[in-house]
């Protein structure tokens, strides 16, 4: 049996964080909800429990105390929150893998608040030197994960990172909520990864996908 | 965070501040609640464990299920399953908390990384393993040559901390015996006093 890992989620009340949480769960981890408003939390955790009463989830008190008992970190907080997040759980991250699933767009949805030689990715990194950030779940919107199998075919979830073993993981972890995991290179492809989901984004809006799309690489 | 390790860590190979803030980066903080694993068996075993604060045990299932406790861990003690470590292969053991534990876990990455990169870190972990090497010498000694009421003794004299904060359950497990063989010892021992 392989020896079950604590999944600490910072911004768990979110559409994200909550989405994540809920199709984790099914999965053989421990999970450690957290965000600014404990109440929203509570009630993602009886949503929950509702639906699987078996699943190992919990509210914690702090992203901090949260992120030391974990082996991975998300981070499913607003772009804009990540430095304060990063300040909290520097210390105690240390070594572990950290998931970034951040998109930073501006306030119109019409361009990325990031130079185009970074991503959001690569700020955190920048933010948590000693942790081995992870580019995942940025292409998925939150209402994919209910449904992660659109139009006969499973969505793709792109993965980037400079740890193969951190990548594995991570890998497993897109798994299990239902996605088909592609490692698209290291955490400078992070760049391209949240440019796409800015076209999509845009594309959506567009054409009224209704928050309900994904990419898929077609290949023999 | 780090206090019991640090000191632990100088107790073997003094370390300049700089060292300590070197080696620091290496490091992974991390609690485990009791009853909870830090390894399951058949899982690898990715890490050295190091006990900041709280209590684990190493044990192993046998063929028929019952269980068998090869280490107990205190503060300051190191735990793995060593040859799952060294050599990344399936775990034959499992470790789990007996009491809610502040670890400082060192992954076999990071362990490479620091036998080449720094020969003070190498020096300790050469102590660590030559103590560790003396002391399952005795203990295979012990369990050849004396009797379980001897053996018994020596286990008290030995680790009277862990005697005071695990069931005696697992202390006859640890030393190969029944619940019922460990009572009898003790009231052996109880009596000629
Ligand atoms: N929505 C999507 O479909 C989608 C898709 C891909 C990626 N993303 C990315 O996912 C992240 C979250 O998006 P979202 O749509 O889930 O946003 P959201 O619904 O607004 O949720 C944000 C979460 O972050 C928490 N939070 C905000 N500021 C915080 C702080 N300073 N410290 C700790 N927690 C804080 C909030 O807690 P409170 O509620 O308690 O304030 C909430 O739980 C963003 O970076 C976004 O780019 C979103």
């Amino acid at each position: 049996m392989s020896t079950k890992k604590t999944i600490a989620i910072i911004g768990a009340s979110g559409n994200m964080g909550s989405a994540i949480s809920k199709s984790l769960s099914k999965g053989n981890y421990r999970l450690l909800l957290c965000s600014d408003g404990q109440g929203k939390v509570e009630a993602v955790i009886a949503d929950i429990k509702n639906s699987n009463p078996a699943a190992d989830v919990e509210s914690a008190e702090c992203s901090a105390q949260a992120s030391w008992e974990a082996d991975i970190i998300i981070s499913a907080v607003p772009y804009a929150a990540e430095k304060e997040v990063a300040a909290k759980i520097k210390e105690v991250a240390n070594q572990k893998i950290v998931i970034s699933i951040a998109n930073p767009l501006n306030e119109t949805y019409n361009g990325l608040v990031t130079a185009a030689d970074t991503s959001a990715a690569e700020e955190l990194q920048r933010l948590l030197p000693n942790s081995k950030v992870i580019k995942a779940f940025n292409t998925t919107f939150a209402a994919d994960f209910a449904t992660p199998v659109i139009d006969g075919k499973q969505v793709d979830a792109f993965i980037a990172g400079d740890d193969e073993e951190a990548l594995q993981t991570v890998s497993e972890v897109v798994s299990v909520a239902g996605f088909s995991p592609i490692v698209a290179g290291d955490l400078s492809v992070s760049r391209t990864l949240e440019n796409m989901q800015l076209l999509l984004i845009q594309l959506g809006m567009k054409y009224n996908y209704n928050w309900l799309a994904g990419w898929k690489i077609l290949h023999n | 965070m780090y206090e019991v390790f640090f000191r632990k860590f100088n107790e073997k190979v003094a370390l300049l501040p700089e060292e300590e803030e070197f080696l620091k980066q290496y490091l992974t903080p991390k609690k485990l609640r009791k009853k909870q694993y830090l390894l399951q068996d058949d899982d690898v075993c990715k890490y050295s464990c190091f006990v900041e604060q709280g209590a684990l045990r190493a044990y192993l299932v046998d063929e028929k299920g019952d269980e068998h406790i090869t280490a107990f861990a205190l503060e300051g003690w190191t735990i793995a399953d060593l040859s799952s470590f060294i050599r990344q292969e399936p775990a034959t053991l499992n470790i789990d908390a007996l009491e809610d534990c502040e670890l400082v876990l060192i992954s076999k990455s990071a362990h490479d990384e620091l036998m080449l990169s720094m020969p003070k870190y190498e020096t300790y972990f050469r102590i660590l393993i030559t103590d560790a090497y003396l002391a399952l010498q005795q203990r295979t000694t012990n369990i050849i040559s004396l009797s379980s009421e001897q053996r018994y003794k020596v286990f008290t004299q030995m680790y009277q901390s862990i005697f005071q904060r695990v069931p005696q359950h697992m202390i006859a497990s640890f030393m190969g015996l029944s619940p019922e063989t460990l009572s009898r010892i003790r009231g052996r021992i109880s009596k000629k006093k």
